[in-house]
This record gives structure tokens, C-alpha cells and sequence, in this order.
């Protein structure tokens, strides 16, 4: 882990987070316990582990969905969990998400050349009249014909529309990109479709990405580096391309777990 | 034969076969296993043998024959004996299946003697039995517990647990895993496997995950746009594809170890 050593390829510093949350018969629940990662700039950081990890709470920490109850985050200089609600709007400029189901990620109403350019309005960056055009580049960019500007989410495949989602998070031209367990619910084919895809981009652009999820195969694909995780703590952190040379028990608990086709 | 289709067309309004010439056929104890991507007609071939086509589908060609029956002469109360005793069904999230106001014990208990003359305690005490074959501890709390208190893996156990308590002939199951995480996937299969062979059981499955189809499958199904590619021994097929389509799909499973993209 050499790379990670060097702090000038260090976009952004998880640092001791611990996140608890007080559930209704007055226990606490530690969702994150103390976790510390760092990711490196223009590079794949996996957050993998079972559901009720801790993998979501973590990541809704890093976008200031909550605040963590200690530890901080540090991107360019400043902790972005304890930002003001203008600072924490104009940091989203820099840090884009892209989630799991995109048919709930849409407004249904709106047509695609819309949602993807509303991030690029709502910052006053691109006039109305500049949308239709806008919104053809950026689909060029993620493989989509140029047509589906007019198109409305639920004519599209579930496929086509993470492209579309893809997009929209590419629109403000972000350094880091969020995804939430993002191909989880597409099928094998157009899973691999897209992961090419994140991966052209990455190569194209310098993208940082954090691919939370539970597949660790599907990881191990296109990963620089691999968190797993176990009830709120980081159980090992290792590159992406060791992760069947793992010798950590829970890491090889998930690796057992998958189903080889041959 | 357990089952057998053949010829089969399926229409739903009066447009052209959504599913066209589909022939297939299953002895005791054999697990057939439909991959391919949405929209391909996997869950409408399953769905069409229980009778249960959604909207207006119907079989516009071709037989259906169970145990020498012909599956489309069958009048309600016919069906209603059939169904959940002779070939039952697990679906993709056994949540959605159950009653969210009523407890698992009470729909358990009222499926049990919709099919038979057990006393109350009687159902009670079969349903514990088969929870525990589930590996489902504390089965007795499961029964007096909501679908939403009980996670996702558990509730899936419930769903199981519910289609296999009369030893059905005939077992189909929609994504029974597609919902869960590796681990949790890794041991429903698993359970899934031991409760199939232990009765005897004979299996549709309609799954996209390959590796998940080659561990349990001695038949496969390949389809895609309503037509079927490939059918046939599982182990010839996925050694040995045939069709493009198959090709892709088996390029596109991760694995760990295998290429990376970065």
C-alpha cells in the first residue's frame, strides 16, 4: 500500500469517524465505529461489506447527510461534516452521488435533458437555452444516443437510465462520484457495461470514486482499493488487485461466499 | 415426467407472443434454472405454470402438462389445490408476499390449514418445525413477529419455508436470492439446495446470477427477447455455449482473480 502513504495523492481523509445512533428503547447503536480511510486521488476506493455494515451510514457522513457523532473529514483543508448549509451546498459541486435504484432516483416528471442538466442550473452555470446541447455531450460521454434528450425515465432500461444518473453526476465535472451499491440491481451483462464505462471515465478524467457494495467479485474488477467492513468497523483495508490473496478470516468468509460459474 | 411444456406462446393483449415456442421438461428432482436479462420472459414462463400470469397474459399456444394434467383445463377449484401444495412459489422478496398488519404466525397457520385439518396447535407446532429446517433460530419469536421486524434474509427463509411445507412436486422460485447479500445469498442457496433434495423436490429457478445457476442447476435455459437460445444439461452449456448471447453473458461474470479493468 505504497501509494497510500503518500499524502499528495490523498483527495480526501476519513479520520476516526464514529457514528451512533439512539434507538427508541434507549440503547445505542454504533453504526461506524472509528473508521479511518484514505482515498486516493484518481482512484477506486470499495466500501464492501453485508448489509447493516455500516457501509451506508459512512458514506451518508462523507455527503453531510448526517453529522458523525466524532471524527471528521477532510477534503481540500476543511472538515466537510461540519459545514454551513451554503458551504456544504457549493461542496457538492465537487462531490457527486449516483445510487442504487435510478427509477426512484428520477423525478418521473421530468424529461432526461432536465435531470441532467438540473445540477448545472441550480448553480446557474448554463442557461435554459444552453440545456438541449449540454445534455447531448453529456450523453455522448456515457454512451447514449443523442435522442434520448426528450426521453422520460420510465422509457428507458434500467441500464439506460444509470447511464443517465451517471451523467447527471458527471454534469458539474466533479472530482469525486459516490456510488451506492450502483449496479446492484442490474443484470450481469449491463453490469459489466457500465463498470467499463466508470472505468473509461476514471481514465478520461481523473474521477475519484468510492464504490460502495457487497459484491466483492464484481470489485475486484476495477477496484485500486478494497475496504471491508463488519458491524461498523473497518476489519481490513487492501489493494484491489490482492484481494484473493486475503488471509483475514471475514474477508475470506465474503470471498468463499460467491458462487464461481466454472 | 414431472412436467412437461411444449410449443408454448405466450400473448399478452392481443399483441404478437411476448414469449414464443417454449419447450421444456423436468423429471422429479431435477432443478432447471432460467437465466437471461429482463425484459427476456424468464418470470413469465414460470409465472405462466401456476397460472398465474399477471394483467391479460395468457397461453395463446401450446401444452401444459403436470403429472399427465393439462394445466389449462383446470377450473378454479382445481388450481386453488394445486397451488402452494403440488407446486408452490418463492418470490424475489417474501416481504412483499405477506400481509405487513398480520403476524407470520397467523398467515403461516392459515396457509397450513387451508391445505389440511390440523388443529391450531398442531399448524403452530409444523410451522416451527419447518422454520427450524430454515435454520431459523428462536422460530417460536418469528412466528409472533411482523414481516418488517424480521430482515431480509430471514424473510426469505419464511418464504421458503412456507412453499416447501407440503413437499411440493414442484418448487418455482423468482430471484430467491437477487435481493440479498453475498453471504446471506450464499447460505439461502445452500439451505435451498438441502431442503430441494432432501424431499425430492424438482425446481424452476429464474435467476441472473450465473454462478448462483451453475452450483445448483442440472438443466439450463438461456433466453433473451422471449425466445429461447439455449436449453439443455447445464454443465454442457456453460462449458461449452453455443449461442452469442451465452457468450457475452459468461464474459461478463466477475471474477475474483480474473481480468481487471484498471
Amino acid at each position: 500500500m505504497s501509494e497510500q502513504n503518500n499524502t499528495n495523492d490523498c483527495l480526501m481523509s476519513i479520520e476516526h469517524i464514529t457514528k451512533e445512533f439512539k434507538l427508541s428503547d434507549g440503547n445505542i447503536l454504533r453504526a461506524c465505529n472509528d473508521i479511518c480511510i484514505d482515498i486516493s486521488k484518481g482512484k477506486t476506493t470499495a466500501i464492501v461489506g453485508e448489509s447493516g455494515c455500516g457501509k451506508s451510514t459512512l458514506v451518508k457522513t462523507i455527503m453531510g447527510i448526517h453529522e458523525p457523532t466524532s471524527g471528521r473529514v477532510m477534503f481540500h483543508g476543511k472538515d466537510i461534516t461540519k459545514l454551513s448549509n451554503k458551504e456544504k451546498r457549493q461542496n457538492y459541486r465537487h462531490i457527486q452521488m449516483v445510487f442504487q435504484d435510478p427509477a426512484t432516483a428520477f423525478n418521473p416528471k421530468m424529461k432526461v435533458k432536465d435531470l441532467i442538466c438540473e445540477p448545472l442550473r441550480s448553480f446557474g452555470i448554463i442557461s435554459k437555452g444552453e440545456v438541449e446541447e449540454r445534455a447531448k455531450e453529456l450523453l455522448r460521454q456515457v454512451d447514449l444516443p443523442e435522442e434520448f434528450v426528450n426521453r422520460y425515465p420510465h422509457s428507458m432500461s434500467g441500464g439506460q437510465r444509470q447511464r443517465v444518473a451517471i451523467a447527471r453526476a458527471l454534469a458539474l465535472e466533479p472530482e469525486v462520484i459516490v456510488c451506492d451499491e450502483a449496479t446492484s440491481a442490474l443484470d450481469v451483462s449491463v453490469q459489466d457495461s457500465i463498470i467499463k464505462l466508470l472505468v473509461k471515465l476514471q481514465q478520461e478524467k481523473g474521477i475519484t470514486y468510492i464504490f460502495i457494495c457487497h459484491d466483492l467479485a464484481l470489485v475486484s474488477l476495477f477496484s485500486h482499493k478494497v475496504v471491508v467492513m463488519q458491524k461498523g468497523t473497518v476489519m481490513e483495508q487492501l489493494d484491489g488487485d490482492k484481494l484473493a490473496e486475503s488471509t483475514h478470516p471475514y474477508t475470506r468468509d465474503l470471498l468463499n461466499a460467491v458462487f464461481s460459474v466454472h | 415426467m414431472l412436467l412437461e411444456i411444449n410449443d408454448l406462446d405466450i400473448t399478452y393483449g392481443d399483441n404478437t407472443p411476448t414469449v414464443e415456442n417454449v419447450k421444456l421438461s423436468l423429471n422429479e428432482g431435477e432443478i432447471l434454472t432460467i437465466v437471461g436479462e429482463s425484459g427476456s420472459g424468464k418470470t413469465t414462463v414460470i409465472r405462466s405454470i401456476l397460472g398465474l400470469l399477471s394483467g391479460d397474459g395468457h397461453v395463446s399456444k401450446g401444452t401444459l402438462s403436470f403429472k399427465g394434467r393439462d394445466l389449462k383445463t383446470l377450473s378454479l377449484k382445481e388450481w386453488r389445490e394445486l397451488r402452494g401444495k403440488d407446486i408452490s412459489m418463492i418470490f424475489q422478496d417474501s416481504g412483499n408476499m405477506l400481509n405487513p398488519v398480520q403476524t407470520i404466525g397467523h398467515q403461516f397457520r392459515e396457509y397450513i390449514q387451508l391445505h389440511s385439518d390440523m388443529s391450531d396447535s398442531e399448524a403452530d407446532a409444523k410451522a416451527v418445525e419447518i422454520l427450524k429446517r430454515m435454520h431459523l433460530p428462536n422460530a417460536e419469536n418469528i412466528l409472533s413477529s411482523y414481516a418488517f421486524e424480521l430482515s431480509g434474509g430471514m424473510r426469505q427463509r419464511v418464504g421458503i419455508a412456507m412453499a416447501i411445507t407440503f413437499h411440493p412436486q414442484l418448487l418455482l422460485a423468482d430471484e430467491p436470492t437477487s435481493a440479498l447479500d453475498v453471504t446471506t445469498q450464499a447460505q439461502i442457496v445452500k439451505e435451498l439446495m438441502q431442503v430441494v433434495k432432501e424431499s425430492g423436490t424438482a425446481m424452476i429457478m429464474v435467476t441472473h446470477n450465473l454462478g448462483v445457476a451453475s452450483y445448483m442447476s442440472d438443466k439450463l435455459m438461456v433466453m433473451a427477447g422471449g425466445r429461447v437460445l439455449e436449453y439443455g444439461n447445464a454443465r454442457d452449456i456453460l462449458t461449452n455455449p453455443q449461442s452469442n448471447y451465452t457468450k457475452t453473458l459468461l464474459a461478463s461474470v466477475p471474477t475474483i482473480g480474473g481480468k481487471r479493468y484498471v
